[in-house]
């Protein structure tokens, strides 16, 4: 379709707006329109925090030397037509917006080589008007250069965070697309340095390297993605829980590979990984959703980031089952059923999968975790590093062990064992301490206060939002117990469903262990590990998390090289 | 600043103060150690704002002046010196300490002490005297009952109640409590009540074991202020805002049960079964039986444990009252008698879930509460 300015009638059903709000919002749009234009190849120049320079090159379709001029125009697209098009948007630009946009707050030039043209076509655009025009050679595809942006505008100038902050939401949106087009070859210079490159080469995982790491990578699982009619097609991959993240930075979105935001489809991820992450911890997810593109609005939001869908709860149960399918099926590996079972879920079968932290990749790093058995062999301790983990010796090569995680899982095990044979130890208190409570709290205490006295706690109400506390669990006496009620109590009241019991014996456990941090006596270090070889399921916390990394002697012949 | 000194005055100067520096500080000049010339001494200080200490020693002034350098890197330096005269010299622009001492010479870049925390004077409030061996007794019985974990602040300290010429330390950590008097050897005018941190109280102890001359208090309530002077030594405190527990409350006024036992022997008991505890969390167990007509009381101290087995120790007692079970935290019964000086201890008991008393025999200035733990029997 050649570039043509839309009819007043169609302008006037675009959700228009400002689109350029940042360096990176033009990125966005000129990454998109290189994307439209069918490259392989794209590649991403900054400077400045994008406020010097922003050059994106492409070896796209190239724009024909008689339209280049009208690309700049308002409204002026080769992506749309009528109004019947608004209806299946399947480009990612659609308004013939971006462009004049940027020209209208910066220094623009265009080169640009249509496919079967002889001679590219050379623009150079100041205050929003063709200030040069000649032809150039080049291959096919476009290169449009920005240069002082907002220099004009000294309020938006203002606006705009360090460099480095900038540089950030750069490389963000640089990455987003790069994850969403694995066949693409990207490429990302901030400041001359190489912030980014993918191969290019249609596999998410090598993308998936490249933007987050080896580390996130190896413990990317992928999903399914078969399509049960009506429901859309979900593909990519997600995070095994041990790869969780504090923020939900981490999840990206594409409909139809279009980069959006959508609580929505973040509600219905989370949702799937309930009970496998601990509180205030988000997944890592890449989810691409493909549907017809009739089925989905991507007109309601000037910078195009947010969708509707005609169906959500078929999208949101679509990925919810798929991501939820994807963690089930890692779990039953044959590999680490072992630990699945000796892992006793003290709250028995309403856990649906108790998720041990470790599961293997494909091709395991050098110091992923041995795959666990059920018990320990007998370990010598050689020392403590960086007073958080404890480093010992086996029959097989080195154990590295996280002393807080094998702490917790030794008190865990004890305070189960206290509460099944009734004889949970508990300290009295000189003076029972009131304890005050938020209305939110207060409910849960009052429908649960007789069953934290198996674990130890005495406590009685004692008037308005106050709770008398007369004896503790011995195991954490000399904690802020308090503290850990309240938190407790919150956890609870916050919706969580999941397992009280199961909650207080992981909550205590927790509190009561050694903190990461604390410097170990040998002797406290060897009866550690004496009572971790004793536990019943040593290789896991009772939050999931491994206790320990298991790096065998033939692993270590093998980084040496000395084989 | 330009002064001569012994190096081992300077060394054991640099280790008094070294406890009050801080380790873990936002206000980097803490690390430092304050040298400044006083008359015809050298006076060494450090804080870390919650205690700073200082230090006199004697020193050939030639030329007065002042300066901060870290405390860790001098302290060290002075130490590692032969016992010979150290000669030290500032040179003022560039802020740098020169320290020769036989053939060995350092310099140690400062910086100004202008710029060190002022330390507070304690001079309104009120002041006293109490004997050193008496300080250290007192110290000794209670800190060690405060509590250390700090989400209530108040029970981290020690409540000093200064009244006529008694002051009562008390400290309670909410399973036990110790209350110790002793006697002032110049008397208060007014009642006054305190809360110091049991950590101050502890550096204190270190200090006074060392010297034989009585310890100057001064307390300032208003500003939240105490100072200890020692011989050659000051230490200033900031107190523990808030008010302390009413403990008389805390005090059983009757028991069923007495057993008056040997403290080593209760002691060397309470640590064995104390082995055999610590896979839970240290439950010593106590049955106290009274004699009959030719046998003798006891106390049965015992302990198990699932994995590692039992033990059971038997020590002979004087029991007034009936039989009487009760169970306690093995570390809370070894602090308390490890500090006890007297050949016997009176266990008084009302029932598995009361609070037991313990109070050393032949003398009425101590006693020391705890909490039971409940447990099956
Ligand atoms: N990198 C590119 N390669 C080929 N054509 C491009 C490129 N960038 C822009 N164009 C052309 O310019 C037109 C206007 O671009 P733009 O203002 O971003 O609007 P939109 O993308 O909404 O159509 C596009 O429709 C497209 O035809
Ligand atoms: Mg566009």
């Amino acid at each position: 379709m050649p570039i043509r300015v839309l009819d007043p009638q169609v302008v006037a059903r675009i959700a228009a707006g400002e689109v350029v709000e940042r360096p990176a919002s033009v990125v966005k749009e000129l990454v998109e329109n290189s994307l439209d234009a069918g490259s392989s190849q794209i590649s991403v120049e900054v400077r400045g925090g994008g406020v010097s320079l922003i050059r994106v090159t492409d070896n796209g379709a190239g724009i024909p030397p008689g339209e280049v001029g009208l690309a700049f125009d308002r409204y002026a697209t080769s992506k749309v037509e009528n109004l019947d098009d608004l209806e299946s948007i399947s480009s990612l630009g659609f308004r013939g917006e971006a462009l004049p946009s940027i020209t209208a707050v910066a220094q623009i030039d265009m080169i640009t080589c249509a496919a079967g043209d002889k001679a590219g076509t050379y623009l150079d655009l100041r205050d929003g008007a063709i200030a040069n025009r000649g032809s150039q050679g080049r291959s096919q595809g476009t290169t449009v250069t920005v240069r002082n942006l907002f220099r004009k505008i000294p309020a938006r100038l203002k606006f705009l965070k360090s460099v480095a902050t900038e540089n950030g939401h750069i490389a963000n949106v640089v990455s987003q697309y790069a994850l969403a087009f694995p066949e693409i070859k990207f490429s990302l210079f901030l400041d001359e340095r190489m912030a980014l490159r993918t191969p290019g080469n249609g596999r998410l995982i090598d993308s998936i390297v490249e933007v987050y790491g080896a580390e996130v990578a190896e413990n990317m699982i992928e999903l399914r993605g078969e399509a049960v009619a009506p429901s859309p097609r979900v593909a990519g991959m997600v995070g095994l829980p041990k790869v969780s993240r504090s923020g939900r930075g981490y999840l990206s979105f594409f409909v139809n590979r279009r980069w959006v935001n959508s609580r929505l489809l973040a509600r219905a991820v989370e949702e799937a990984y309930h009970g496998l992450l601990m509180v205030g911890k988000h997944p890592v997810a890449i989810i691409n959703i493909s549907l017809p593109a009739q089925e989905v609005d991507v007109n309601i939001h000037p910078t195009k980031s947010e969708v509707k869908f005609g169906n959500e709860r078929a999208v949101f149960s679509a990925v919810h089952r798929a991501v939820r399918q994807a963690l089930a099926e890692q779990i039953t590996v044959p590999r680490v059923e072992e630990i699945a079972v000796a892992y006793e879920s003290p709250s028995g079968p309403t856990q649906a999968f108790p998720l041990p932290a470790q599961v293997h990749p494909a091709s395991p790093a050098p110091w992923a975790p041995e795959v666990p058995t059920s018990s320990l062999p007998v370990l010598r301790v050689l020392g403590q590093l960086g007073n958080s983990y404890i480093i010992a010796e086996g029959p097989d090569g080195l154990y590295l062990i996280d002393q807080h995680a094998a702490h917790e899982r030794v008190q865990f095990e004890k305070i189960e064992q206290q509460r099944s044979r009734r004889e949970i130890e508990v300290q009295g208190l000189l003076e029972p301490m009131t304890l005050e409570v938020s209305p939110r709290q207060e409910a849960v205490l009052r429908s649960h206060y007789q069953d934290l006295a198996e674990f130890g706690f005495a406590i009685e109400p004692f008037g308005d939002r106050t709770f008398l506390v007369r004896a503790v669990p011995a195991l954490i006496y000399n904690k802020d117990w308090a503290g850990m009620l309240r938190e407790l109590l919150d956890s609870l009241s916050e919706g969580d469903k999941g397992d009280w019991a199961e909650g207080v014996a992981a909550s205590m456990a927790c509190h009561s262990a050694v903190r990461a941090g604390q410097t170990l006596t040998d002797v406290e270090m060897r009866e550690l590990v004496r009572q971790l070889e004793q536990a019943a399921a040593p290789h896991t916390c009772p939050h999931g998390r491994p206790t320990m990394i298991h790096l065998s002697s033939e692993q270590l012949k093998r980084e040496f090289g000395r084989t | 600043m330009k002064l001569s000194c012994l190096q081992e005055n300077l060394d054991r100067g640099l280790n008094v103060v070294g406890r009050a520096v801080a380790i873990r500080t936002t206000l980097p000049i803490t690390n430092n150690v304050l040298l400044a010339t006083d008359q015809s001494r050298l006076k060494l200080a450090a804080t870390n704002l919650e205690m700073a200490i200082s230090c006199w020693i004697g020193a050939k002034v030639e030329e007065e002046g002042a300066i901060t350098v870290p405390a860790r890197l001098l302290s060290e330096f002075i130490s590692s010196l032969p016992s010979e005269k150290v000669d030290i010299g500032l040179s003022p622009q560039t802020k740098t300490l020169g320290l020769k001492c036989a053939r060995f010479e350092a310099r140690i870049s400062g910086v100004d002490a202008k710029d060190f925390p002022p330390i507070p004077k304690v001079e309104e409030g009120i002041a006293t005297k109490v004997e050193v061996e008496a300080l250290r007794q007192g110290i000794a019985h209670v800190v060690f009952a405060a509590a250390t974990e700090e989400s209530r602040p108040v029970l981290t300290g020690v409540n000093a109640e200064f009244d006529g010429d008694l002051l009562t330390l008390a400290a309670a950590d909410g399973f036990r409590l110790a209350v110790y008097k002793l006697p002032l050897a110049q008397p208060v005018s007014q009642k006054t009540e305190v809360i110091i941190p049991a950590r101050t109280l502890a550096e204190l102890n270190r200090l006074v074991a060392e010297q034989e001359e009585a310890v100057e208090i001064t307390v300032n309530p208003d500003k939240g202020q105490a100072l200890f002077r020692l011989k050659d030594i000051e230490l200033v405190s900031q107190l523990i805002q808030g008010t302390f527990p009413n403990y008389a409350q805390l005090i059983p006024k009757s028991y069923n049960t007495r057993a008056v036992i040997s403290v080593a022997d209760f002691l060397r008991a309470t640590k064995t079964a104390s082995i055999f505890a610590r896979d839970g969390s240290g439950i010593v167990r106590l049955v106290v039986a009274p004699g009959g007509e030719m046998t003798p009381g006891k106390v049965i101290v015992s302990a198990r444990s699932e994995e590692i087995g039992d033990d059971v120790g038997e020590i002979d007692a004087t029991v007034e009252g009936e039989e009487a079970k009760i169970a306690f935290n093995g570390k809370y019964l070894t602090d308390v008698l490890s500090v006890l000086h007297e050949a016997q201890v009176a266990l008084e008991t009302t029932n598995p879930s009361s609070p037991g008393v313990i109070r050393p025999v032949g003398v009425d200035n101590y006693l020391h509460v705890v909490m039971p733990m409940f447990v099956q029997w």
